[in-house]
């Protein structure tokens, strides 16, 4: 003891504190943290260890790639998988393998970003119409009807045939699909958390802060809505399986961005006509989707059960 | 009842309106005046024609004035007409909707045939290896994009067995067991997507349902289980399964755009689809409106009649 009380005295902090962990450590800590509540539900760890993977693939990308996805080789067309071409080649004679990986960061990047901002969106928005409530939630609520009322793909329908009249291409493609999903998928969010507001706005806690005189958004946004998020994460995941399964069946339509842009759903589209001779090429794309989808769907579920156990039970 | 039903059909006029103010604004949102496209297919005297057509769309008006007369118009089913066929729009689509009515019926009740059996089993059978295999199938099923199992539906059953024509379209009214030979393979495929869903939901309310007093109630008395299960439980399970596949009949009358044209099925979604692909403008504007109004329709019956089916529900 009489060493510690001299450390303190000599550079005058409390010495007989631990020093703190270094960062590695720290990350390693909220890592296995994270991985304990995960191990609660099976499917939540399996899923978070296929999104690992997923997410792993799309950052590595350049460098797991074999070949250039884009560059065709008419002399090493539709070959089976071999130790050159890992999952064979193309109609064109492009590296499946490569475009795989090419197309899926694609993808998942688009999807990552449109479900985000839908969130961003949605959210305050059903935050601040169902707190406020009256006016402002029948005329929020009436919008978020007329949205919904465009059954399946035909929102996105609508703004891809806008997009192509103005001849957009390229970035701007992507970026007026990733607007209309984002629209899409904003009435969900915003009536998930507009009926969770109402049920929370009752609670003590949001009187509490009425009293010491918080302002009603400041109480809507910074107390009541760190409240409800664990549905709206929960939904977010799932729905980023949906919107992955919307943004290939575009593509799949050739309303997606043009080739030869590698993309899961029109390469599937183009391997319709070799599938007779060979099944494979248009195996892979398919396997790819269900892949990434069955991902965030297990992760969804499983963090479902995690963050509201009530409903584990089932 | 009935005061609660004309809240919601007066609930409905806002939202019809977003609905057709959307549709509205995506024709105004194209680059260029529609009577550039049409002057190009008319011929003739180029600077007459345009002024006709300005006059005869209402395109020397301001965009408010064009909107209500648009929607005048489409009140009374006057789109007008195709830019492509120069049929009048309204025979087009009408045309177009029984056969997708046809496909999504179908594929529901394929649905409901895979997913209440498959639901009931394995809530009843909890953590058995029917119950396993329900929950696996129903996570593959949300996951399979649905024209992947199309195309290898296509290629097992069309190509390799030839059991099934790939593609085509025989009306029912024509001659009924040749359609259903069309019908299968696309049927089965919004099927067994669709069961996915209804599945997880028929077990998760039949465990609901089973965990209640009135299921111990009944076994007291004697009743045999089947009895119990298919008599008591089931029914009131089945509510949310029928509730459910009405909704998903609502938006599979204008979601099957995908699978119509990988089955070249004439339905309206590939009329639609059709239309963007030929610059359609006005067709797509008017199908998307008609579908738009089916499915908020569609909905407000589900609703309706879940009420009836289940007479707790408060009529706030």
């Amino acid at each position: 003891m009489s060493e510690l009380k001299a450390d303190k005295l000599v550079d005058g902090t409390l010495a007989w504190r631990a020093p703190p962990p270094p960062l590695v450590r720290r990350i390693a800590t909220t890592i296995s943290n994270v991985w304990y509540e995960l191990r609660k539900s099976r499917t939540a760890s399996i899923g978070a260890v296929m999104l690992v993977l997923l997410f792993g693939a799309c950052i590595g990308t350049p460098w797991l790639a074999t070949h250039d996805p884009i560059k065709q080789n008419y002399r090493e067309r539709l070959q089976p998988p071999s130790e050159k071409h890992l999952l064979g080649t193309d109609r064109m004679g492009r590296d499946i393998y490569s475009r795989l990986l090419y197309g899926g960061r694609r993808l998942v990047t688009i999807a990552v970003v449109a479900v985000t901002l839908s969130l961003v969106v949605g959210v305050p928005f059903g935050v601040l119409t169902g707190y406020f409530g009256g006016l402002a939630d029948t005329i929020g609520m009436r919008i978020v009807d007329g949205l919904l009322a465009f059954p399946g793909l035909l929102l996105y329908l609508l703004f891809v045939t806008v997009a192509q009249a103005w001849k957009f291409e390229g970035v701007m493609l992507d970026v007026v699909l990733v607007g209309a999903l984002a629209l899409a998928g904003m009435p969900e969010k915003a009536r998930l958390a507009r009926g969770s507001v109402l049920a929370e706005k009752q609670k003590e806690y949001v009187e509490a802060s009425r009293a010491v005189g918080d302002s009603p958004a400041r109480i809507a946004l910074s107390q009541i809505l760190p409240n409800i998020l664990s549905p709206l994460i929960v939904t977010a995941t799932v729905r980023l399986g949906f919107v992955i399964l919307i943004v290939a069946a575009l593509s799949f339509l050739g309303l997606g961005t043009p080739p030869p842009t590698p993309d899961w759903g029109s390469d599937l589209s183009a391997a319709r006509d070799y599938m007779e001779t060979h099944p494979l090429i248009a195996a892979f794309p398919g396997l790819a989707i269900c892949y990434t989808v069955l991902a965030f769907n297990l992760f969804g579920d499983g963090l479902r059960d995690i963050l509201d156990p009530r409903l584990a039970e089932r | 009842m009935l005061a609660y039903t004309l809240r919601r059909i007066a609930q409905l006029i806002p939202v019809l309106l977003v609905l057709s103010v959307a549709v509205f604004s995506f024709v105004e949102a194209l680059p260029g005046s529609i009577v550039d496209t049409l002057v190009g297919t008319e011929g003739g005297d180029i600077e007459e024609a345009r002024a006709i057509l300005t006059k005869e769309y209402g395109l020397d008006r301001p965009v408010h004035e064009r909107y209500v007369l648009w929607l005048g118009r489409a009140l009374q089913f006057d789109f007008g007409k195709s830019l492509v066929t120069r049929r009048p729009i309204s025979t087009e689509l009408l045309s177009r909707i029984p056969a997708t009515v046809y496909l999504a019926a179908v594929g529901i009740v394929i649905s409901l045939l895979i997913a209440v059996p498959l639901g009931t089993f394995a809530a009843v059978r909890r953590n058995s290896a029917v119950d396993y295999t329900a929950q696996v199938t129903s996570l593959a099923g949300i996951s399979i994009p649905e024209f992947w199992f199309a195309i290898l539906c296509v290629l097992l059953f069309s190509l390799y067995l030839g059991w099934l024509p790939s593609s085509g379209y025989v009306s029912p009214f024509e001659d009924f067991w040749g359609s259903l030979q069309f019908l299968i393979l696309p049927a089965a495929a919004i099927g067994f997507r669709q069961a996915a869903f209804t599945t997880r939901l028929t077990r998760s309310s039949m465990l609901d349902e089973l965990s209640k007093e009135y299921v111990d109630t009944a076994r007291a008395l004697g009743h045999s289980e089947r009895k119990v299960i298919f008599k008591y439980t089931l029914r009131n399970a089945m509510i949310p399964t029928i509730t459910i596949s009405g909704l998903q009949l609502a938006n599979l009358l204008g979601g099957t755009v995908v699978l119509e044209s990988i089955f070249a099925w004439p339905g309206i979604g590939r009329a639609i689809f059709e239309a963007i692909l030929q610059r359609d403008y006005p067709l797509i504007q008017a199908g998307v409106l008609v579908l738009g109004c089916i499915v908020v329709v569609m909905n407000l019956l589900v609703d309706l009649t879940y009420r009836l089916l289940n007479p707790r529900v408060t009529f706030a």
